[in-house]
């Protein structure tokens, strides 16, 4: 029976396929395939009694808490439509610059991105506000289309993000079973803090990318990114009004980001803090009612379930899947495979940008993540690094045709006259750069371990 | 269709929903709860373990307790490549095979696995292992079997809808895509 791991899996992704809510279908379809194991048996049910401690485990985990209260920040900031404002006078300003929309719209998701971290929102807000007014200006439909969606997914890998404390929770304790087995006794441990330093410097390499692109498309290619002939008064309230916008988010975001990697502050208590401060912020802008806050109070209690249930699912999983020996399987298969590490790290990422295509990160996350790192990890990989290289792939797959979660949503707000083969053809380019990231970060890893280092030494 | 049945399910869908609006105020209480003990410790050098257990144990109840509710509005998330583009009849047929064969076998058993687990707790009250803290560990793992309760009411609901062709009111469909596209 030891084809079962595989089965096992194969299973879970048939059934996710049927569109049934992923976390019941992870949960129950390895159920069921541990009964059938348990009656022809080949599965131990004594994996499944250390269940209950599992679930509680993650009731009282400490470092997640964090997840509702950024889930609260980013939807209230969100709600309060702070960022329309914002991307409605950066556009003002970059305007008459040729390329100069384009550079707004990142520069806008940028901060979006640090601010929600809610792809869908910020390609929804992006493909609502930005892209008409690109196209009307006579920007290429292509260039508008993939330079939003690639932006939008900026909020995967820009701190403060909800995917890299998930992420950093679930490196952390793999990163203690990998030492673990390797006899050290006192482990080093791995921190969100240094995933979110870690995080910086590739994500703001990123949107440079990015500009550089738009600036050189603009410069080679005029026709494809034209100013905006109307050109403000750059008059006092035009200049307060944009800072009006500018100002106060960037604040929030500088405050809450600082506290963390400054060490003054938990990623719970900056979370927290910053979801009064956004409120706050709301109030001021004359946008926080009692309904908007039951919209924020809802959204943050459906998001928070739906990411713990996937939790739970996967813990499921995780125990029957180890239960069928799956991990000695994948350690085994991982120590057979020519070029050791290297090799080992390619299929890893090969596996994560396919299994992007269906699933988002959070389920990535919880499922694939638990059972490779420990692996990866203990043949002395960097975990930061690990990390990083992990968002930035799957950042990666959501861009990418024809399953890329990011076309789905502006394909959803974009108008109908626009064939879909514009978008996919828009994003090439910025694929191109994510992956050109990738293997630069492959040849620097400095770049992701190099600031935690100095920082946190 | 007798009368009394519907009745029953949109008794059942009204608990839920109740449930989940009462729910989610614990969001904006973790919020409230957590600057506070921001504010004691950095201004008055003081530090609380109950306040600091209290936004763990409103963390755990928001999403233990709202599962059912997210359940019920669509929030859990679908990979929905092929699910968004079948038929409403085919849609409803994966909803009602998946909560037969796969919430209600999870469910059953997280409840027969959970069972002694919670009892145990109870017997003895379990209290915090922290010096200080709340005595009320036992009620936080009496979630565990919460959860599949809940989510067995909300089931039966959608099963005897969907077995009496009874369709659940509007709300329950139009807002999947803000909150199934978190990521």
């Amino acid at each position: 029976m030891e084809w079962m791991p595989l089965v096992l899996f194969v299973l879970v992704c048939l059934v996710l396929m049927l569109g049934f809510p992923v976390a019941f279908s992870l949960a129950g379809t390895s159920l069921l395939v541990a009964g059938f194991g348990y009656l022809a048996g080949s599965f131990d049910g004594a994996f499944l009694s250390a269940l209950p401690n599992r679930i509680f485990g993650i009731l009282s985990n400490q470092i997640l808490i964090a997840v509702p209260l950024f889930v609260f920040m980013g939807l209230m900031l969100e709600k309060s439509r702070i960022a329309e404002r914002l991307l409605h006078n950066m556009a003002l300003l970059f305007g008459p610059l040729r390329g100069g929309l384009g550079i707004s719209v990142v520069v806008v998701g940028m901060l979006m991105a640090a601010s929600t971290g809610i792809i869908g929102a910020t390609v929804v807000t992006m493909g609502l506000i930005s892209l008409p007014a690109m196209l009307k200006n006579g920007y290429s439909p292509s260039l508008a289309t993939g330079n939003i969606c690639a932006t939008g997914t900026l909020g995967q890998i820009i701190p403060p993000s909800t995917a890299l404390i998930i992420l950093g929770d679930v490196l952390s304790s793999a990163y203690q079973q990998a030492q673990l087995s390797m006899g050290i006794f006192s482990p080093d441990t791995v921190s969100v803090a240094d995933l979110f330093v870690g995080a910086l410097i590739p994500g703001l390499l990123l949107v440079v990318f990015y500009m550089t692109y738009i600036a050189l498309t603009a410069w080679l290619k005029p026709q494809a990114a034209p100013a905006i002939a109307k050109r403000p008064p750059l008059d006092r309230q035009f200049v307060l009004s944009l800072l009006s916008g500018l100002l106060p988010p960037l604040a929030l975001i500088l405050a809450v980001l600082g506290s963390i990697l400054s060490g003054i502050a938990t990623p719970t208590e900056a979370a927290a803090v910053g979801a009064a401060g956004a409120s706050i912020l709301a109030l001021f802008y004359g946008q926080l009612s009692l309904g908007r806050l039951q919209e924020v109070m809802d959204g943050t209690l459906k998001v928070t379930s739906m990411i713990f249930m996937i939790f739970i699912g996967a813990a499921i999983f995780s125990l029957v899947f180890r239960g069928f020996g799956g991990d000695e399987q994948v350690q085994a298969l991982f120590e057979a495979m020519p070029g050791g590490k290297v090799g080992a790290m390619l299929v890893v990422m090969l596996v994560i940008f396919l299994l992007g295509f269906i699933l988002d990160f959070i389920e990535i996350t919880f499922v694939v993540v638990p059972i490779v790192a420990p692996i990866l990890l203990a043949m002395g990989i960097d975990p930061v690094w690990l990390g990083i290289m992990i968002a930035i792939n799957l950042q990666t797959s959501f861009l990418t045709p024809p399953f890329g979660f990011a076309l789905f949503y502006l394909r959803g707000v974009a108008p109908k006259e626009l064939p879909t083969s514009t978008i996919y053809r828009g994003v090439i380019p910025f694929i191109a750069i994510q992956v050109g990231m990738l293997v630069l970060l492959s040849f620097v890893p400095e770049l992701a371990t190099w600031l935690p280092d100095k920082l946190y030494g | 269709m007798p009368l009394s049945i519907h009745a029953f399910i949109t008794g059942l869908q009204a608990f839920t929903k109740i449930i989940g609006m009462t729910c989610r105020w614990f969001s904006l209480a973790m919020v409230v709860v957590t600057c506070l003990v921001v504010i004691l410790r950095y201004i008055f050098d003081y530090s609380s373990i109950p306040m600091q257990e209290t936004v763990m144990y409103l963390h755990a109840s928001l999403f233990m307790l709202g599962a059912a509710y997210t359940w019920q509005q669509q929030g859990h998330v679908r990979v929905d490549i092929l699910y968004h583009k079948w038929p409403r009849a085919i849609q409803e047929r994966v909803d009602l095979l998946g909560t037969l064969f796969l919430l209600l076998p999870t469910c059953l058993f997280l409840l027969y696995i959970s069972w002694d687990y919670v009892a145990m707790a109870w017997t003895y009250r379990e209290k915090s292992h922290e010096a200080g803290g709340l005595p009320f560990v036992y009620l936080l793992k009496t979630l565990i079997v919460i959860l599949p309760i809940l989510l067995l009411l909300q089931a039966t609901s959608n099963v005897l809808a969907s077995i009496f062709n009874i369709s659940l009111s509007p709300s329950e469909n139009d807002n999947n895509t803000q909150d199934g596209g978190y990521s």
